[in-house]
């Protein structure tokens, strides 16, 4: 009888780690470098990293922090990879060790209430733990760096990078742009202009083409 | 193509179709700013030169105006490598064509004489004191047309440190840089798209290719080939941009091999290679770094940060003391990684950044070191560093000097770098907190300087290199990275470095 229980009772909780770990839903996106777990710990950390209101006016949800994650990552070397992604899961499951307030405070971070989360956050943020400070530090760099690389962001703090004109050199007779043979090489002695005449950048100056528009979801609200 | 001498070529990772052999009188590994200036003069003495890259040459069009994602293709893993044993201390090294040269802000200083007085009496150098080495930095001052900021791509970021200098009684000057032709942008961390800094691939390289010498991109060196008391070449293998995936073989029979790889890098070569050159067993020790506190202060008035140069001004007030102070710039991203906080707080924070200013100051931690060892599997360094308790004491005292310039050039909040410091700070009164006896992990630092991974010293017994950049243990092998200064340089180290790298050219070339 004894031996029965113990096996319904390891069954029950082998299928709640697997809830716990595996069960995701499935993204909204397609993402190739964050796993299901990691998806749902972004979304979920960008609502109390970024919440809604004040300025910028945009909220971390709104940027898809996700999305700039699945870019960064892909550029990434695999080793820088895989300790993001252990450190997006420590933080999803760390409310085993460190539960946040409330009813259910244990579960993982993505399913917990949005108060739960803040107060999750905060605990690790007020942690007088070296090691717990330094990665609540890491975890917050990523989003801050996902957040304002947002084009949308950067338009409303001024902070987009200008168009400017690139002065052809003698040495881009030399080099063909990367992973391309010397026949990708564009130019000629014929195409290059004089060198930049150090006039400054203007503030008023039109923004580079790339961060003029595009990879925008929340209405323009420039102040 | 460009006109070049018989022979001058770059080649880049689309043209391997297989094995590479190559011969040459010099092979130079590493075409950062010291080993193209090596490969220049000596293709210039008539030498057949090869200079080996593991990065590839970046177009304008390959420039990501993105920080971070511009560091995880232009640094080495990702750019966020870092320290343990001790310190965690991320520095970064560049993989690209012309190495640091396309991704820093151009920083051109030269040491005080006391410097070298100190490097010939600790390490038993003869020729190697300011004077000896001036005709060198005239060499490559020339050849780079090396000049102080100009006012009118100042910004006012960086005049913000002139007025507190000034407030203070302190000295201050624009920075001297290999820049012509500056539009202020403030994108030097992400490559120059205005193409006015002077970076290795613009400059030095071009003249070594017109000059003869040949260039091999995306070639990974991962061993020197030694006989006896020689040095017969270098074996590696082609990897691919970015990935690093590995694939062809590579091979090259030189007269003369030149490391000039970099402070981590150069190291792991050499042991890899049968820890080769280190019977003094000095290789990969006496790590040094200048390790960089950085504090970001919100004006009452807009500053408008991202117009002027990088890094425009500084000032050498405090070098004998062990710091230096000088504004910085860095894309927005990067700079919000540095800011505390989460929530409403931190959106705040974000939304003033156009109020923004953030100088930093770099220590000469004379007293802490550190050591590089490869890495069982591939050729990746394993970093430990240890700051000294004197040298906390330093970086306490700069941190006190920054956050008095900072209000006294009008700041209204300052954001000190410190675990367990408030996080925001809204006068001096409230920056006593900064005097406690606050430990060097508490400090967010960085540092993209590095140095004494392969020191020089007369004595065979106690550094791996003479002061000539030669090995002690092979007659044939060199070293003119900054992993030979046998001491921090107090000061931003590119221009000591290309200045000794020089002068080891013309030893070198005085011997084939």
């Amino acid at each position: 009888m004894i031996a029965v229980f113990l096996k319904l009772a390891l069954g029950v909780l082998a299928v709640a780690a697997a809830a716990r770990f595996f069960a995701y839903p499935r993204p909204r996106g397609r993402y190739c470098y964050l796993s299901r777990c990691a998806v749902a710990f972004a979304e979920a950390a960008s609502d109390v990293l970024f919440p809604p209101g004040g300025e910028p006016v945009y909220s971390g949800r709104e940027v898809g922090i996700p999305d700039f994650f699945e870019r960064y990552f892909a550029a990434l070397p695999r080793r820088t990879r895989v300790l993001f992604q252990a450190l997006f899961c420590l933080f999803e499951h760390a409310t085993l060790f460190f539960p946040a307030p409330g009813h259910l405070g244990w579960r993982r971070f993505s399913s917990l209430s949005p108060e739960q989360r803040e107060a999750a956050i905060q605990s690790w943020h007020a942690s007088r733990l070296y090691t717990r400070w330094l990665a609540f530090s890491s975890l917050a760099a990523l989003f801050s760096i996902a957040y304002v690389s947002h084009p949308a962001v950067l338009r409303q703090l001024g902070l987009a990078p200008r168009a400017t004109r690139t002065p052809i050199a003698r040495a881009d007779l030399l080099y063909p742009p990367i992973g391309r043979g010397p026949e990708a090489i564009a130019y000629t002695e014929a195409d290059l202009t004089p060198p930049s005449d150090g006039t400054p950048l203007r503030v008023d100056a039109p923004l580079h083409p790339a961060f003029a528009e595009g990879f925008v979801r929340a209405p323009e609200r420039i102040s | 193509m460009l006109e070049t001498r018989p022979g001058g070529e770059v080649r880049v990772f689309a043209q391997y179709k297989g094995d590479v052999s190559e011969q040459a009188d010099v092979v130079v590994v590493g075409s950062g700013p010291c080993g193209a200036v090596v490969a220049r003069e000596l293709a210039h003495s008539g030498a057949s030169v090869l200079l080996l890259e593991e990065g590839p040459p970046f177009t304008p069009q390959d420039f990501e105006l993105n920080g971070s994602l511009s560091m995880a293709r232009t640094m080495r893993e990702g750019g966020l490598r870092f320290t343990t044993g001790g310190q965690h201390l991320p520095t970064m090294q560049a993989i690209a064509l012309g190495g640091g040269s396309l991704v820093n802000s151009a920083i051109c200083v030269r040491p005080p004489s006391w410097v070298f007085d100190g490097w010939c009496g600790d390490f038993e150098l003869e020729h190697t004191s300011r004077t000896d080495l001036d005709p060198h930095f005239d060499a490559v001052e020339k050849f780079l047309g090396i000049a102080p900021t100009p006012e009118n791509v100042q910004g006012a970021r960086n005049l913000l440190l002139k007025r507190a200098c000034d407030a203070l009684g302190y000295s201050s000057e624009p920075i001297a840089r290999n820049v012509t032709g500056c539009r202020g942008s403030g994108e030097c961390y992400t490559g120059c798209r205005n193409r006015a800094k002077q970076s290795m691939d613009l400059t030095y390289i071009p003249d070594a290719i017109r000059a003869g010498a040949r260039v091999l991109t995306s070639v990974q060196v991962q061993r020197v080939l030694a006989e006896g008391s020689r040095v017969t070449g270098v074996v590696g293998q082609v990897v691919q941009p970015f990935t690093g995936r590995r694939s062809y073989r590579v091979h090259v029979r030189a007269k003369v091999v030149v490391l000039a790889a970099g402070v981590m890098a150069t190291p792991v070569i050499l042991q890899k290679s049968g820890d080769l050159a280190n019977r003094s067993g000095q290789v990969g020790e006496n790590l040094q770094f200048h390790p960089g506190v950085a504090v970001a202060a919100f004006f009452p008035e807009p500053t408008d940060p991202q117009f002027g140069a990088t890094q425009g001004y500084h000032t050498l007030q405090f070098l004998k003391e062990g710091f230096k102070i000088e504004t910085l710039w860095a894309p927005p991203p990067l700079l919000a990684a540095r800011l505390p906080g989460y929530g409403r707080a931190l959106k705040r924070r974000i939304a003033e950044l156009s109020h923004c200013a953030v100088w930093d100051a770099i220590v000469s931690c004379h007293r802490s070191t550190g050591r590089v060892r490869a890495r069982c599997f591939g050729m990746q360094p394993r970093l430990t560093y240890r700051i000294h308790p004197e040298d906390t004491v330093l970086l306490r005292r700069a941190l006190w000097v920054l956050t008095e310039l900072f209000f006294a050039a009008g700041a209204r909040t300052i954001l000190p770098p410190v675990f367990g410091a408030p996080e925001e700070l809204h006068s001096l009164a409230d920056a006593e907190v900064l005097r406690r006896a606050w430990r060097a992990r508490d400090f967010a630092m960085a540092s993209t300087h590095a140095f004494c991974s392969t020191r020089m010293h007369s004595d065979p017994r106690r550094g791996v290199v003479d002061e000539f950049g030669r090995c002690h243990d092979l007659e044939n092998l060199y070293i003119v990275d900054t992993g030979i200064f046998p001491r921090s340089p107090s000061v931003n180290p590119m221009l000591t470095g290309m200045a000794l790298a020089h002068r080891s050219a013309g030893f070198i070339a005085e011997r084939l």
